[in-house]
């Protein structure tokens, strides 16, 4: 492939390289290790037990990418035509893919569209907190019990980077799949799944169905905060010259989606296993 | 730096000796586990050249599974090292 530039580009494209190069320069002794890493912005709020503790970003940017996607899905419905445009057709991919995938691993048929929204949801969800994970924003961090606010040296915080958000669709799921199980084969038969093939297994068994959760929860959470981490060490390292686009892209682009279709793939075989007769 | 006492300075050294084992010998596991899946995946492309695009997306899909071992490894070690 070709790139052509005008001349008016190429006098553009040069002066930015000098400006940046300059200020890179400019900045190599000044620029420190964001502070607070690894610590999170809690509140405690007058409730009781479990429910007392609040992260208030995680819940900020989970109520951000909800209105985003809901804005997204209404905006959807309002321009539904014949002939799709652009961004009909691109969505419309997306979930048909998914519901292709649904359909071939899914056995019974009645419970190919709940597991299709589940999953749909789930991927659209996570692929959106993900894709902020790329871009760089405004981030919080705490130390010595003050907030700190670290503009533009690290990502937006997504919610996913959070373990809360990621063990809470993980249970979800697990629920979800024994639920669908008891409704297709009734209480008798799904309670006989756990002593099969004979009563010995039994601790292997629930064993198995909780570790579920806490795989399919530390794999987002593992992909996410540590990308993130290892992008600011050696972003720091370079003094933010160049490395970071290049990581922000490959962590917050590529890894993100790879993840979010993992995770969204994996609940769909979860819920399978738990269908088969 | 301020003054450690032995138990401290000996504490300190191996929590980086500490980190550094557990992700230097983490990442051998995914490490193989992705070359066999790679492995995999190129010799099924060779022998059918038309379904490229279905085995990158799904080679893609089981190294990102194989990779959580060595992510877990990751977050053990930057816990050790920062808290």
């Amino acid at each position: 492939m070709k790139v052509k530039f005008s001349k008016g580009e190429k006098i553009f494209l040069s002066g930015f390289l000098v400006v940046y190069v300059i200020i890179a320069i400019w900045n190599l002794n000044k620029i420190e290790f964001p502070k607070g890493i690894g610590e999170v912005w809690q509140v405690k709020v007058p409730l009781p037990s479990i429910l007392g503790t609040l992260n208030p970003i995680t819940i900020i940017m989970t109520a951000v990418i909800f209105l985003l996607i809901t804005y997204m899905a209404i905006d959807f419905k309002r321009h539904l035509t014949k002939i799709p445009s652009r961004k009909q057709a691109g969505i419309e991919t997306v979930l048909s893919f998914v519901y292709e995938l649904v359909e071939d691993v899914i056995p019974v048929k009645e419970f190919v569209r709940p597991t299709f929204y589940i999953s749909a949801t789930l991927f659209l969800f996570i692929l959106f907190s993900n894709l902020l994970g790329g871009i760089p924003g405004i981030s919080f961090g705490v130390s010595n019990h003050h907030l700190i606010l670290n503009l533009f040296n690290d990502t937006w915080p997504s919610p996913t980077g959070d373990l809360n958000t990621n063990v809470t669709y993980a249970v979800m799921v697990l629920f979800i799949s024994h639920i669908f199980a008891i409704k297709l084969k009734g209480f008798k038969t799904w309670m006989k799944g756990f002593v099969s093939p004979n009563p010995i297994m039994l601790p292997m068994n629930i064993i198995g169905e909780l570790a579920k959760p806490v795989s399919h929860s530390l794999r987002l959470f593992g992909n996410i905060a540590g990308g993130g981490i290892m992008v600011l060490m050696l972003s720091y390292l370079t003094k933010y010259t160049i490395v970071p686009v290049v990581l922000w892209g490959f962590f917050g682009f590529f890894v993100g989606t790879v993840q979010a279709f993992v995770f969204s793939m994996l609940a769909i075989a979860y819920i399978s296993v738990q269908l088969e007769q | 730096m301020t003054d450690l006492t032995m138990a401290q300075a000996v504490a300190e050294a191996a929590k980086y000796i500490g980190a550094g084992v557990a992700m230097g010998i983490g990442a051998i596991g995914p490490g193989i586990g992705e070359g066999h899946i790679g492995q995999g995946a190129m010799e099924a492309m060779g022998r059918q050249p038309e379904m490229v695009g279905t085995i990158t997306a799904r080679m893609l899909l089981s190294q990102a599974v194989a990779e959580s071992t060595g992510l877990y490894s990751l977050l053990i070690a930057f816990m050790i090292l920062l808290f």
